[in-house]
């Protein structure tokens, strides 16, 4: 009998590792102003940030669930460990690092892309950052590359992130959102100041750990003009049967002619329930580029917005996205275009097997006053059996005659003349289908960091097996 | 008069994007049902139900002027049985509420050809929804819109592909000027099962008014593995090389952008089989250039 090409599922091996938590550390599940205020006491909150978090619960409360997207009515929030106290203060030396806590971003080659080729890098244990550090050429340069809570204490940078905390994605935006100004706790803080390029990137590596607990980091990144980062975000989570949650927030500001590419690769175990805000504002000139792996989590509602607010502003959006079995990626983004000749340019790729679902969402807007701007969206979705599904939900609002807006979607399987003309060159099938599947990745793959690149080939593993059916 | 919520859409999305449905209140329609015979050309000038049947190996061309002077609701059934083929022409010049459907099912080798013109839409909501369950059933659609003043139109086409090797075709050109808004949600459903089907869908807009809004929401749904679907939008103003073109051929450049929304029009009206209709619609539409 034949038997059907198969695309392996991603091999979570690596991943999938994990060590005991002492529940002492715990600070209990449930939302609370009680808890809410035990949060802010713990990270010594100053009193507008205590604040914002009971505010943002009172949202929280009020706040509808989403009625589009992905059912998450398997996920009881009120289950989920908002915070766990941490066994040591955050390290810039990573020998002081606890034990089974290296060892764990050690499994994940943390510290040697550190060595290797990044600029710095900040480490993110369930609840709280435990590493940071940043090359000392870096550091003199101006570059601030740090934990928000420390930054947030700094008198230097106290006010700045006091007028940017949740300014771009206000408590308001969404119910998840909400819970994050209400729980939020770790994540960085990069400040890069005028002129400044820096040529190597950065990292943060968010590891959730414990079981049923949640994740709800704050990345805040502001470029002044002039400046270029790489910003690469990396996230995992070993597997449990309890449901896990991740609702971090990234705010990105992007001045005048300044750069930022900002790239993830996001592989929570199937456990995960992936509810994660991204928005950029750019200026002038300035231009963001993201760029986005999704392979993980259970559900995920991940939509990276850019406001392209002055004018000449440009965005990129370059995404794949693989859903396997008991999987449901809801992934794409969306683009506003809110001053004259802006620009922005979407390309994304999903792949669904093994009973997988994977959508691709997105929305460009173009505002009365975004005269002479332009969009271009390409999506592609490849189909590998018929128990999975792919949708595609683009959507666009057009509000001024001086605007070039273009789409354009596709949806299918391997085609047949396609492995056929392989196979005519002497190639055998299964290798002819593994090759129009990396193919079809390759656009998306080229553009991350080489090691995520290598890595995404790994993780999407093209094992064939048998004869092709 | 009832509050209904209507044209769907068939997966939801962001709903700050206000595309998801559209409430509004309609007129109950008449519960007689008027059946529409090969050959006819009616004239709705109010609510009502109409019904469409195609029996095996026939053909049926039928023609509907909608434009009702109050709010109204309009319901047109569609039955094609095997073999059979439906050539629906429906205008609207709607100086009141309208709120339109077709609902149509398609047999084996069915085919459905929809032509729909809007003309004027004071406030049109408009829901096609076409059900390809035979095997190689068939579904082409050409829409046409050239809306002006505060025209709102609201439009939800879906092809549900059933049946194997279904082929669906969704053609779009509009029009929006001056403070004209409009919406168009189409989207291609393949359903498990339907193996070897295709759908295509594309949108052309011309914005060529300074208050418009141009909204489209084109899905492709797929739960079946061995289909192929493809949809394209393209939203803009006139190419400005054509403008450059026509203007050095001696032609101001409003009468080059009007001859640019016209000509969207008469590429629907072209798919019309019908020739004296097509006439008529080009007149139609000379005139409305010559009274501009």
């Amino acid at each position: 009998m034949k038997e059907k090409t198969i695309v392996a599922d991603i091999d979570r091996s690596r991943y999938d590792f994990r060590f005991e938590e002492d529940e002492s550390s715990f600070l209990g599940s449930g939302l609370t102003a009680q808890i809410i205020n035990e949060i802010s006491q713990e990270k010594g909150d100053p009193d507008w940030m205590r604040e914002l978090r009971l505010h943002s619960l009172d949202i929280y409360n009020k706040t509808e669930m989403v009625n589009w997207g992905p059912s998450i009515d398997e996920l009881d929030v009120d289950k989920i460990i908002t915070y766990i106290r941490q066994k040591s203060r955050m390290n810039t030396d990573w020998n002081d690092v606890p034990e089974d806590i290296k060892k764990t971003f050690e499994n994940l080659g943390i510290p040697q892309a550190e060595r290797e080729s990044l600029a710095g890098v900040g480490a993110q244990y369930d609840s709280e950052l435990v590493y940071h550090n940043v090359r000392k050429e870096v550091a003199q340069s101006g570059v601030v590359y740090t934990d928000l809570e420390n930054a947030m204490h700094d008198e230097r940078y106290a006010e700045m992130i006091k007028s940017h905390f949740m300014k771009l994605v206000p408590p308001t935006d969404h119910k998840f959102a909400a819970l994050h100004g209400a729980v939020w706790s770790g994540g960085s803080f990069v400040y890069v100041p005028k002129g400044v390029r820096l040529e190597i990137p950065l990292q943060s590596y968010f590891r959730l750990n414990a079981k049923g607990a949640g994740q709800f980091e704050h990345t805040l990144i502001i470029l002044e003009e002039d400046s270029y980062l790489h910003f690469i975000e990396g996230c995992s989570a070993p597997k449990y049967y309890e449901a896990g949650l991740h609702a971090g927030c990234v705010e990105l500001y992007v001045g005048k002619n300044a750069t930022l590419r900002y790239s993830t690769i996001e592989n929570w175990s199937k456990n995960m329930y992936n509810l994660n805000t991204k928005r950029a504002l750019v200026s002038e000139g300035g231009k963001i580029e993201w760029v986005s792996g999704s392979f993980g989590s259970h559900v995920s509602y991940l939509y990276p917005m850019s406001i392209l607010n002055g004018e000449g502003a440009r965005a990129e959006f370059t995404g794949i996205t693989f859903a396997g079995e008991g999987q449901n990626l809801d992934t794409g983004a969306k683009m506003v275009h809110n001053a004259p000749n802006t620009s922005s340019y979407m390309n994304t790729k999903s792949i669904s097997k093994s009973g997988g679902v994977s959508t691709f969402r997105s929305a460009v807007v173009v505002k009365e006053n975004a005269h002479g701007s332009k969009s271009a969206v390409s999506c592609e979705s490849l189909m590998l059996d018929s128990i999975s599904r792919s949708d595609t939900i683009p959507a666009m609002d057009i509000r001024t005659k001086y605007a070039d807006i273009g789409h354009e979607a596709k949806i299918g399987r391997i085609s047949d003349e396609s492995v056929f003309y392989l196979m005519s060159r002497g190639i055998s099938e299964q290798e002819a289908r593994a090759m129009i599947v990396r193919g079809f990745a390759d656009n998306v793959s080229k553009e991350l960091p080489l090691e995520y690149a290598m890595e995404m080939n790994n993780l999407i593993g093209l094992e064939m097996q048998g004869s092709i059916g | 008069m009832k509050t209904l919520k209507l044209n769907t859409l068939p997966a939801p999305t962001f709903s700050w994007l206000g595309v998801n449905d559209i409430q509004a209140d309609v007129q109950p329609f008449p519960e007689e049902v008027t059946f529409l015979e090969n050959g006819s050309c009616t004239q709705v000038t109010s609510g009502g139900a109409y019904e469409i049947s195609a029996q095996d190996g026939n053909t049926l061309d039928a023609v509907m002027f909608i434009s009702p002077e109050s709010n109204a609701q309009i319901k047109t059934q569609v039955t094609a049985s095997s073999g059979s083929a439906v050539r629906l022409v429906q205008i609207f010049e709607s100086p009141a509420q309208t709120a339109a459907g077709v609902y149509a099912v398609l047999a084996d080798n069915a085919r459905f050809e929809l032509v729909q013109l809007y003309l004027k839409t004071a406030d049109t909501i408009s829901e096609v929804n076409t059900q390809l369950e035979g095997i190689k059933a068939g579904f082409t659609a050409n829409i046409g819109y050239l809306l002006g003043g505060s025209d709102r139109l609201d439009i939800n086409l879906v092809a549900r592909h059933l049946g194997r090797k279904t082929r669906s075709e969704i053609n779009v050109k509009g029009v929006l000027d001056k403070n004209s808004r409009k919406t168009f949600k189409g989207t291609i459903d393949f359903v498990g099962g339907c193996a070897g089907a295709s759908g295509a869908e594309s949108e052309d807009t011309l914005l060529i008014g300074d208050k418009t809004v141009n909204k489209t929401v084109p899905l492709i749904l797929c739960a079946e593995e061995d289909v192929e679907g493809s949809h394209g939008a393209s939203i803009g103003r006139v190419d400005e090389n054509h403008i450059f073109y026509m203007q050095s051929r001696g032609l101001p450049e409003e009468k080059i952008i009007q001859l640019m929304a016209r000509s969207k029009i008469a590429q629907i009206i072209s798919t019309i089989s019908d020739e004296d209709l097509r006439e008529r619609l080009n007149n139609t539409l000379l005139r409305g250039n010559d009274n501009e």
